[in-house]
C-alpha cells in the first residue's frame, strides 16, 4: 500500500526526534585556553573613542584604561602618581612642578614625555581661548578652567610647570587623559573636536596610550575590546584582554552573568541583586554612587522673572517645615528596594574626605511639619487647606524627566504626605528636553515650576556638586535658583584651600547652610549595584574602600589589582610574569589549537552548532516533505 | 501581467515613500524640547553661548520651514542623513550599515521559516480538519500566537541558554574570539543565532497556521472543489492544483502585513538577545535621544514595508488574475 501522507509526515517526525535525541545528549561546555579574558557588562554604549567628545561614564571608563591621567585616583580617590611620578607647589600656591616618571613608552615605544602633557593641556587651554570655547564636549575644560590654569611649560623631559590664577588643589583631580603628542598633533584643533568637520580624528583603534589596556577593536552598541599595554609602568592585573560588553536589556546581562559569559555587571536591579546573592560563586557589592536624587524649590517664588505659583517657595521657614514632611528612608525602602542611603547634605557620602551630616538633622515628623508651618504664618483655612502670606491655597505643581520614571513612585508619597500638611501636589512627569526648558532660570528661560525631582552625578572632587549654587549660575546650571553671597565667597574660598583639614571645616559650613536653607532636599544617594563572579578573577578591590566598587569607579586601578582565580597562591601578579599568566595559570589545554570558544565558560561550539544546523534543515524538510508529499502521491497514480 | 496594474502600483509606494518622509520630518521637529539642550545633555555649565554655537553647527538656528525641510529633503535624497549625536564623528548611514543586516538575516530567515511551517501546518491541519494533528497543531498554534515575543524569548533564554547550557545567551557572534578560519566563525554564528532565530519563527507559525488553516477549510467547502472531486482526481492534486493557490492569496497578505508588527517585535526580540541590530539601535537612540538616527531607522523601515508591500501586492497579482484589473 502506498504510503500516505500521513505516515510519511510521522516518519519524517519520527527521523527528525531520533536524530535530535542522539545529539542532544554530550553537549558540555570546554574551557578552552588562550587569553585570559576579563569580560564586563554595561547597560550603557559607548558613544565614541575621543576623549573630547566623552560625556558618559563608559566613555570615561575606557580612555581612563587606555590613558593615565597626570595624577590618579587612589584607594580612596586621593592624588597619587600617574603620568606624573610627584608634585609640588610653590609657596604662593600659584606654581605646580610635576615630576613626569622617567623611561615611559607608549604603548607603540615611542617614549612619553612632560611634551605630551604639555601638549595636552595646551590644546585644552587652546580650545578654551577659540572662538567656540571649548572642544567637542566641553566637558574636559573645566577640569583647567576650575583649577584656573594659566600656561603649561616642559623645560625639561621630566618637569612639567603649570601656573594658575588663584592657589588651589583641584589640579590634582583633573580628569584629563594624557594623550601622545606624536598622534595627535597631525590634526588641527577643529579635527580633534568637532566630528561633522572632515578628517575628524575618530582615535580608532588600535589606540596608543600609556594606561594598562589598549582599544584593539570596537564594534559599536556591541563591545569593546582592550589588550594588554606591555610597556605600562604599573602593576600589570592578571586579565590579557578586557572585553566590555553592553547590553540593551537587564535581565539578558544578569543571566549571562549565571551562565560565566560574563564575570561582572555593572548596574542590577533590587531584585535581581537579591536574587544573585544567593548564587554560588558570586559576589554582590552594594556601592554608595556618587550622586544623589533630590527635590528641588523654585526659590525665585513669584518673583518677577520667575514662574512658581506661591511666595511660600522662597520662604526658608516653609521649604524647612515641609522638611519634616518627607521619609527619605521610606523612600529608600520602596523606590530603591532598600538599596541607597536617605539623602541629608549636598556633598554625598561617597565623598569619605569631605561629606560631613548636619548639625540640625530634621527627622521625618508630620506634626512638627505642621507646627512649624503654623508658627511661619502660613495658616490653614475653613477647608483645612494651607494658606501662604497672600491668603491664597497653595498648590504645588510637582514634577520629574520621563528618563527617572521611578520618581512617579517618589512622587506618590510626597502627594500624600504634603497633603497631610494641607498642601495640594498635582504630580505629572514631564519630557526631558522640555523640563530642561523649563526649570532654566532668568534671563535665559521661564523659570516655570514650583517642584521637582531629579539628581545629580558628581566628580572625584565635590566641586562640581557646589557650584550650581552659586548666584552667578542663575540663568545657567542653577535650578533652584539659590542665592546666597555668603556661600559665594564660601564656593571660592574653599577651591582655593589645599589644606584638607581647613577645606573640610569650609565644606562642612556650606553643606550646613544649603541643608538649613532647603534650595533642595535631597532625597536620597542612589547605590551602584554590581555583581561579579569570583571563579574566574580574584583580588576584586572595592574603590573608595568604603561604599565603593572594583570596577567602573575612577581610573584603572581595579583592573590592574585582579589576580587569576585559578592560579597557583604562590603566583604573583607582577609585570614580570605579565607574559606567562595567561598560560601558567593551570587552565588545561594550555596550547590548545583551533579553539573556537577561547577562555570562556560558554558550551563547546561545534555540537551545539551542528545540532542547531541539522534541526533547522530537519524543519524546513518537514516543511518541503508534507508539501511535496501530495504530488508525489498525484504521480504515482 | 499588465504595465498599468504594475505602474500604479510603483506610483503609489512612490507617494507613500515620500508621505512617510515628510512625516519623519515633522514628527522630530514637533517632539518637545529644544534639540540643542539635548544635544548638550550631560554638559556642565552650558552657556547662553555653548546653546547659540550648537544651535548653529547643527543647522537648528534657521527657520523650520522652508530652511531646514528644504535641507533635510536635499540631503535625504543624496543619501545623506546626517550625523548621529550618540555615537559622534559617525554618519547616520554608517551607524545604520552597521545595524541592518544583523536585523536582515534573523528576520528575513524567520520568516521564512514561519511561513514554510505555518503553510504547511495550517494546510495540512485544514486538510485533515479534526484529525490529531489539526488539534494538537491549532492548540500550539493559538498558544504562539498569543504569547508576546519577549516571552518566548526570555523563555528559551532561561531554558536553553541559563539551564542546560546548549547556547549563548547573548550576541551575534563572541566577543572578542580570534577564528581560526572562516568555518569556526560561520558555526560560532549559527550557535548564536538558534535562539533567536526559533523566537521569531515560533512567535510568527501560529499566524501563518491559523489563518491557512481557516483559508483552506474556507477553499475546500467551495463548488470547484467538489466539482474536482467528484471528476475523480486524487486528493492530493485537488489540494495542490486547486485548492491551495486560492487558499495563499490571504496568507500573502498578511506576510505583507506583518511586517509592519515584525519590526515592533524585531526591537523586544534583539533587546532580549542583545543582537545587534536595527532593534536594540532604536533602543539605544530613542533613550539617547539621538533625533537622526531614529529619523534614519524610522525612514529606512517605512519604506521597507512600503516595498515589501509592493512586493505583496505584485505577488498578489501573479497569483491572482482577478485582481490585475
Amino acid at each position: 500500500m502506498r504510503p500516505t501522507l500521513r505516515r510519511r509526515a510521522i516518519r519524517a517526525l519520527a527521523a527528525c526526534a531520533l536524530a535530535l535525541s542522539v545529539l542532544l545528549p554530550g553537549v558540555g561546555p570546554a574551557g578552552a585556553a588562550g587569553p585570559l579574558i576579563l569580560r564586563a557588562g554595561t547597560d550603557q554604549d559607548l558613544q565614541v573613542l575621543n576623549p573630547f567628545n566623552s560625556v558618559v561614564v563608559a566613555d570615561f571608563e575606557v580612555f581612563t584604561l587606555n590613558y593615565d591621567l597626570l595624577v590618579n585616583f587612589g584607594p580612596d580617590i586621593e592624588p597619587v602618581p600617574g603620568f606624573a611620578e610627584s608634585w609640588t607647589q610653590s609657596a604662593d600656591g600659584l606654581t605646580w612642578t610635576f615630576k613626569i616618571r622617567p623611561g615611559m613608552k607608549w604603548s607603540d615605544g615611542q617614549p612619553a614625555t612632560s611634551e605630551d602633557a604639555r601638549w595636552t593641556y595646551q590644546t585644552i587651554l587652546d580650545g578654551v581661548a577659540s572662538e567656540r570655547g571649548y572642544l567637542g564636549e566641553g566637558y574636559l575644560e573645566g577640569y583647567l578652567t576650575d583649577s584656573g590654569v594659566k600656561t603649561v611649560k616642559a623645560p625639561d623631559p621630566t618637569t612639567l610647570t603649570v601656573t594658575t590664577e588663584f592657589a588651589t588643589p583641584l589640579l590634582l583631580q583633573a580628569y584629563v587623559p594624557i594623550l601622545p603628542k606624536h598622534i595627535w598633533s597631525k590634526y588641527s584643533l577643529a579635527q580633534i573636536g568637532d566630528p561633522k568637520v572632515t578628517g575628524f580624528f575618530k582615535n580608532e583603534p588600535p589606540i596608543v596610550g600609556t594606561g594598562p589596556y589598549q582599544v584593539v577593536e570596537w564594534k559599536p552598541g556591541e563591545f569593546i575590546r582592550f589588550a594588554r599595554n606591555k610597556n605600562y609602568w604599573g602593576t600589570q592585573g592578571a586579565a590579557d584582554e578586557v572585553i566590555i560588553q553592553h547590553f540593551a536589556s537587564g535581565d539578558t546581562m544578569v543571566q549571562a552573568l549565571k551562565t560565566g559569559e560574563i564575570d561582572y555587571v555593572r548596574g542590577v536591579l533590587a531584585d535581581q541583586f537579591n536574587a544573585l546573592k544567593n548564587e554560588p560563586n558570586i559576589a554582590t557589592v552594594a556601592g554608595i554612587a556618587n550622586g544623589y536624587t533630590e527635590l528641588s524649590f523654585n526659590t525665585g517664588g513669584k518673583k518677577k522673572g520667575y514662574g512658581g505659583s506661591t511666595t511660600a517657595l522662597s520662604d526658608v521657614a516653609f521649604r524647612d517645615a515641609l522638611g519634616y514632611a518627607i521619609d527619605n528612608q521610606k523612600l529608600v525602602d520602596t523606590t530603591l528596594g532598600g538599596y541607597g542611603t536617605p539623602g541629608s547634605t549636598i556633598i554625598p557620602p561617597f565623598h569619605t574626605r569631605w561629606h560631613v551630616e548636619p548639625d540640625k538633622p530634621r527627622k521625618f515628623d508630620i506634626e512638627e511639619a505642621k507646627r512649624r508651618l503654623d508658627a511661619a504664618g502660613y495658616k490653614l483655612d475653613a477647608n483645612g487647606k494651607r494658606l501662604d502670606k497672600d491668603n491664597k491655597v497653595i498648590n504645588l505643581r510637582l514634577t520629574w524627566p520621563d528618563s527617572e520614571a521611578e520618581n512617579a513612585t517618589n512622587a506618590q508619597f510626597i502627594v500624600e504626605w504634603f497633603g497631610q500638611l494641607g498642601i495640594t501636589v498635582t504630580a505629572a512627569v514631564t519630557e526631558e528636553g522640555k523640563l530642561i526648558d523649563d526649570v532654566t532660570g532668568p534671563p535665559e528661560g521661564p523659570a516655570d515650576y514650583d517642584i521637582y525631582m531629579w539628581g545629580w552625578v558628581g566628580d572625584p572632587d565635590p566641586t562640581s556638586l557646589l557650584k550650581f549654587f552659586q548666584t552667578s549660575e542663575i540663568g545657567s546650571s542653577s535650578d533652584s535658583y539659590y542665592s546666597n553671597p555668603h556661600y559665594d565667597d564660601l564656593f571660592k574660598q574653599q577651591r582655593a584651600e589645599s589644606d584638607p583639614a581647613k577645606r573640610k571645616t569650609i565644606l562642612a559650613e556650606m553643606q550646613n547652610l544649603v541643608y538649613d536653607e532647603a534650595p533642595y532636599h535631597i532625597l536620597y544617594y542612589d547605590a551602584e549595584l554590581h555583581a561579579y563572579r569570583t571563579d574566574k578573577f580574584a583580588g576584586w578591590t572595592n574603590q573608595p574602600t568604603q561604599g565603593g566598587t572594583p570596577l567602573f569607579g575612577y581610573g584603572s586601578r581595579g583592573y590592574t589589582l585582579l589576580t587569576d582565580a585559578a592560579a597557583v597562591p604562590s603566583a604573583p601578579p607582577s609585570a614580570a610574569a605579565s607574559s606567562d599568566t595567561g598560560s601558567a595559570s593551570g587552565a588545561p589545554g594550555a596550547s590548545a589549537p583551533a579553539s573556537t570558544t577561547p577562555g570562556s565558560n560558554a558550551s563547546n561550539s561545534s555540537l551545539p552548532l551542528i545540532l542547531g544546523s541539522i534541526a533547522l534543515v530537519i524543519i524546513v524538510a518537514v516543511g518541503l516533505v508534507v508539501m511535496r508529499g501530495r504530488r508525489r502521491t498525484v504521480e504515482e497514480e | 501581467m499588465k504595465v498599468g496594474y504594475l505602474g500604479r502600483r510603483l506610483a503609489s509606494a512612490a507617494v507613500t515613500i515620500v508621505l512617510i518622509a515628510i512625516i519623519n520630518f515633522i514628527l522630530f521637529r514637533a517632539m518637545p524640547g529644544s534639540p540643542e539642550r539635548v544635544l548638550l545633555h550631560g554638559t556642565p555649565n552650558v552657556t547662553p553661548q555653548i546653546l547659540q554655537q550648537t544651535r548653529e553647527r547643527w543647522g537648528l538656528d534657521k527657520p523650520v520651514f522652508p530652511d531646514q525641510f528644504v535641507a533635510y529633503v536635499g540631503s535625504t535624497i543624496r543619501g545623506d542623513l546626517g550625523f548621529s549625536f550618540l555615537a559622534r564623528g559617525q554618519t547616520v548611514s554608517e551607524v545604520l550599515a552597521q545595524r541592518i543586516w544583523p536585523t536582515v538575516i534573523l528576520f528575513g530567515l524567520g520568516e521564512m521559516l514561519a511561513i514554510v511551517l505555518g503553510l504547511a501546518l495550517g494546510a495540512y491541519s485544514g486538510w485533515r480538519r479534526g484529525g490529531a494533528v489539526d488539534y494538537v497543531g491549532n492548540g500550539i498554534s493559538l498558544i504562539l500566537y498569543s504569547t508576546p515575543y519577549f516571552l518566548l524569548g526570555m523563555a528559551f533564554l532561561l531554558l536553553f541558554a541559563t539551564t542546560l547550557h546548549w547556547f549563548p545567551t547573548f550576541g551575534m557572534l563572541q566577543a572578542g574570539a580570534q577564528y581560526p578560519g572562516l568555518w569556526e566563525r560561520f558555526l560560532d554564528f549559527l550557535g548564536h543565532l538558534v535562539l533567536p532565530l526559533a523566537t521569531v519563527a515560533f512567535g510568527l507559525v501560529g499566524q501563518y497556521a491559523i489563518v491557512m488553516r481557516s483559508s483552506i477549510v474556507e477553499t475546500l467547502s467551495e463548488d470547484y472543489v467538489t466539482t474536482a472531486r467528484a471528476m475523480g482526481l486524487r486528493d492530493g492534486r485537488v489540494l495542490r492544483r486547486h485548492a491551495l493557490p486560492n487558499a495563499l492569496l490571504p496568507t500573502v497578505s498578511l506576510v505583507a502585513i506583518n511586517l509592519g508588527y515584525v519590526v515592533a517585535g524585531a526591537i523586544t526580540v534583539e533587546v532580549v538577545f542583545n543582537w545587534p541590530g536595527l532593534g536594540t539601535l532604536a533602543v539605544e537612540a530613542l533613550t539617547a535621544r539621538d533625533y537622526p538616527v531614529l529619523q534614519g531607522v524610522f525612514l529606512l523601515l517605512g519604506v521597507s514595508v512600503v516595498i515589501a508591500n509592493l512586493i505583496a501586492d505584485l505577488v498578489y497579482g501573479a497569483l491572482d488574475p482577478r485582481v490585475r484589473t
